[in-house]
């Protein structure tokens, strides 16, 4: 966990010390009569990210410095980055198909899709699996909500 | 108490309505918690755009027989497939499978299902008769009370949520500065929005919710598909001989007690989930019982132990929400965004100004235990046969209910990208063991506290001197400042490694 933590520690104090020196500054607005200025409860979130992480970070590295272990791995397996990433990148084109298609018209292809990815072969599970679950959304957004389809 | 209010809301527990919805829940729910790796929060996040339609009292009821249906529900994987649901069914597991394993499933499914049902009513009784005397005692506080005991229950759900204070109140932050997204109360101007008029509202908590736990949770167990696959679940058979008889009800009753007393406990405190509250109470039955050495081997009292605590967490979580607006957890914390989407404010001001719909979701409760008692004793061999799912199936659906869920919030294509994000995120907080829950609380709570800080500022005129005279705040500050140094210490005292231990990485 040491490296792990490092990384993530530092990366964390990295986002706050960002919210504290642009975003808030930037976006958070501000009221010069206000007791209590808009940027205040973000800029209470902000330091205690930065704070927390960078505890997290330094703890991180003295268990590193004692442990002998350096902060980069080159023992990376890409094989399992890319399983661990395909479901993303698979959601994010689906997503991307989305703002052309309604999801009701094209989530039987979507769900199909990731289980003959998954392993799934069987054509009768296939077609079940993703219409069933079409259908019902139908059902849903059609005449229970009534917001038409979606 | 208003009995009149009370006979209202019985009645209305008692409509065909409210059968269907709490039913429905329930039935879902046992779904839900028979597939391993479906969680309960998973299960709520993704039902919450479900409930856009129904009543406020329907929707939330249905909520809550979800839960307690997922609870149940994970008791059968965790007997059947030595495979818990959920987390907090992982201690049924450790007595249900081994009975399981000698040729006595049925016996086993009905000791966990006879166990949540009492520990689940026993709960909800002591919930109806302790939230609304705390919930009266609320409404007397004013926002320096509650702006400290927000505090306090955030510095405490982060230091026990995820064990590391550090990483739970990084989350924490977090959340807090997401939760500030939206147009500013006080000024009318935009916050943090970066001109996208979509955000005016705040970032929408069906995307949060949906993107870190449900959406998250599945990309996680695809992952899992690469190293873990087949799953061999024990069979139900035709067996008079196996099924709960009288003489192991009055053995294990003294056990379910104990276990709903310790859930109810457990529940009550913000922070601590089911799973402390199971394992706590399989430990003390462990510790009570004449032959402690039976347990892990199929004792009856190991699974009661584990269901009535795993299923009494549930109502008595509910003790903080209903009482003081705090939600102790991340269904509870949903629960408040339902409660959001119709409308309605929870906690001690629901009690004021909602007496009714408090009534009647009291009342759908212990109507959710009675029906999940039913459909779980007759559709055993039916849930049974649900274990043999497999994850690759689930998997594809549940990703598809969870960006439908987000279509029918009318957020479109902005909403889908903002669910996605929160999907990485959630998936890199589960991966580095940094407290989504912590993250989702803050999140929820920061417009609270956020009010009662301000209101705070703005009646003392920044002179801090004034909270002298309130000692109820001073009490929780104080506690927020002991807890804060004595989770620090105890992070600081985990990370030590052992003498002698290896370097892991």
């Amino acid at each position: 966990m040491p490296r792990s933590d490092f990384w993530s520690g530092l990366v964390v104090a990295a986002l706050g010390l960002l919210a504290l020196l642009w975003v808030i500054p930037n976006y958070a607005g501000s009221n010069p009569f206000a007791r209590m200025p808009p940027g205040l409860v973000p800029s209470i979130g902000a330091w205690l990210m930065l704070i927390c992480g960078g505890v997290i970070a330094v703890k991180g590295l003295v268990q590193m410095l004692k442990a002998r272990i350096v902060p980069l791995s080159a023992d990376l397996h890409w094989d399992a980055v890319a399983w661990a990433a395909w479901p993303f990148l698979y959601v994010a084109v689906a997503i991307w198909f989305m703002s052309f298609i309604k999801i009701t018209w094209f989530g039987a292809f979507l769900i199909a899709g990731m289980l003959i990815l998954l392993g799934e072969r069987r054509w009768y599970m296939i077609l079940g699996c993703s219409v069933v679950p079409v259908a019902l959304l139908y059902v849903l957004s059609v005449y229970l909500m009534r917001v038409g389809v979606v | 108490m208003d009995f009149a209010v009370i006979g209202t809301a019985a009645a209305e527990a008692l409509t065909l309505a409210s059968f269907i919805g709490i039913g429905g829940g329930v039935l879902l729910g046992y779904v839900v918690g028979v597939i391993p790796g479906l969680s309960r929060s998973v299960a709520i996040s993704i039902a919450i755009p479900m409930t856009f339609y129904m009543s406020p009292y329907i929707a939330i009821s249905f909520l809550i027989g979800l839960s307690k249906g997922t609870a149940a529900g994970s008791a059968v994987s965790a007997i059947l497939l030595n495979a818990p649901g959920e987390a907090s069914s992982a201690a049924t597991a450790l007595d249900g499978y081994p009975m399981a394993k000698q040729g006595k499933p049925k016996t086993a499914l009905q000791i966990g299902l006879i166990a949540s049902v009492m520990g689940d009513i026993l709960a909800t009784i002591i919930l109806i008769f302790v939230a609304i005397p705390f919930a009266r005692v609320a409404l007397l506080f004013g926002p320096y009370e509650m702006a400290a005991i927000l505090a306090f229950a955030l510095v405490f759900i982060a230091g026990l949520s995820g064990g590391n204070i550090f990483k739970g109140l990084a989350a924490g932050g977090l959340g807090i500065i997401l939760g500030t997204v939206g147009l500013d109360n006080q000024t009318g101007l935009p916050r943090l929005t970066f001109g996208y008029a979509e955000l005016m509202d705040g970032m929408p908590l069906i995307a949060v919710a949906i993107g870190t736990l449900a959406l998250s949770e599945m990309f996680i167990q695809s992952e899992k598909l690469r190293y873990e696959r087949g799953t061999m679940s024990v069979q139900l058979k035709k067996d008079d001989s196996d099924r709960i008889t009288w003489p192991i009800f009055r053995r294990i009753l003294p056990t379910i007690l104990r276990g709903t007393g310790v859930g109810t406990f457990v529940g009550a405190l913000p922070g601590l989930g089911p799973s402390v509250g199971s394992f706590m109470s399989y430990g003390m039955a462990q510790k009570a019982a004449k032959e402690p050495e039976l347990f892990g081997k199929g004792e009856p009292k190991g699974i009661a132990a584990a269901e009535s605590a795993d299923n009494a967490v549930i109502p008595a979580a509910l003790i903080p929400l209903f009482g003081l607006g705090i939600p102790g957890n991340v269904s509870a914390a949903l629960l408040i965004g339902a409660f959001a989407i119709h409308g309605i404010t929870v906690g001690p001001l629901l009690l004021r100004d909602n007496p009714e719909l408090l009534y009647s979701i009291f009342a759908g409760m212990i109507l959710a235990s009675v029906i999940m008692l039913v459909l779980g004793w007759y559709g055993l061999m039916v849930f049974a046969q649900i274990t043999r799912v497999p994850p690759h199936v689930v998997i594809p659906i549940v990703i598809f209910f969870c960006l439908a869920g987000m279509m029918l919030q009318g957020y479109g294509t902005f909403g889908l990208v903002i669910l996605m994000g929160f999907a990485l995120l959630g998936y890199l907080m589960k991966k580095y063991d940094y407290s989504f829950v912590t993250f989702l609380v803050a999140f929820i709570i920061t417009p609270m506290l956020e009010l009662n800080l301000r209101q705070s500022i703005i009646l003392s005129r920044g002179n801090w001197e004034i909270l002298l005279n309130r000692p109820i705040a001073m009490i929780f500050i104080a506690c927020t400042l002991v807890a804060l140094v004595t989770l620090i210490v105890r992070t600081f005292r985990k990370g030590k490694p052992p003498a002698g231990a290896p370097a892991v990485d």
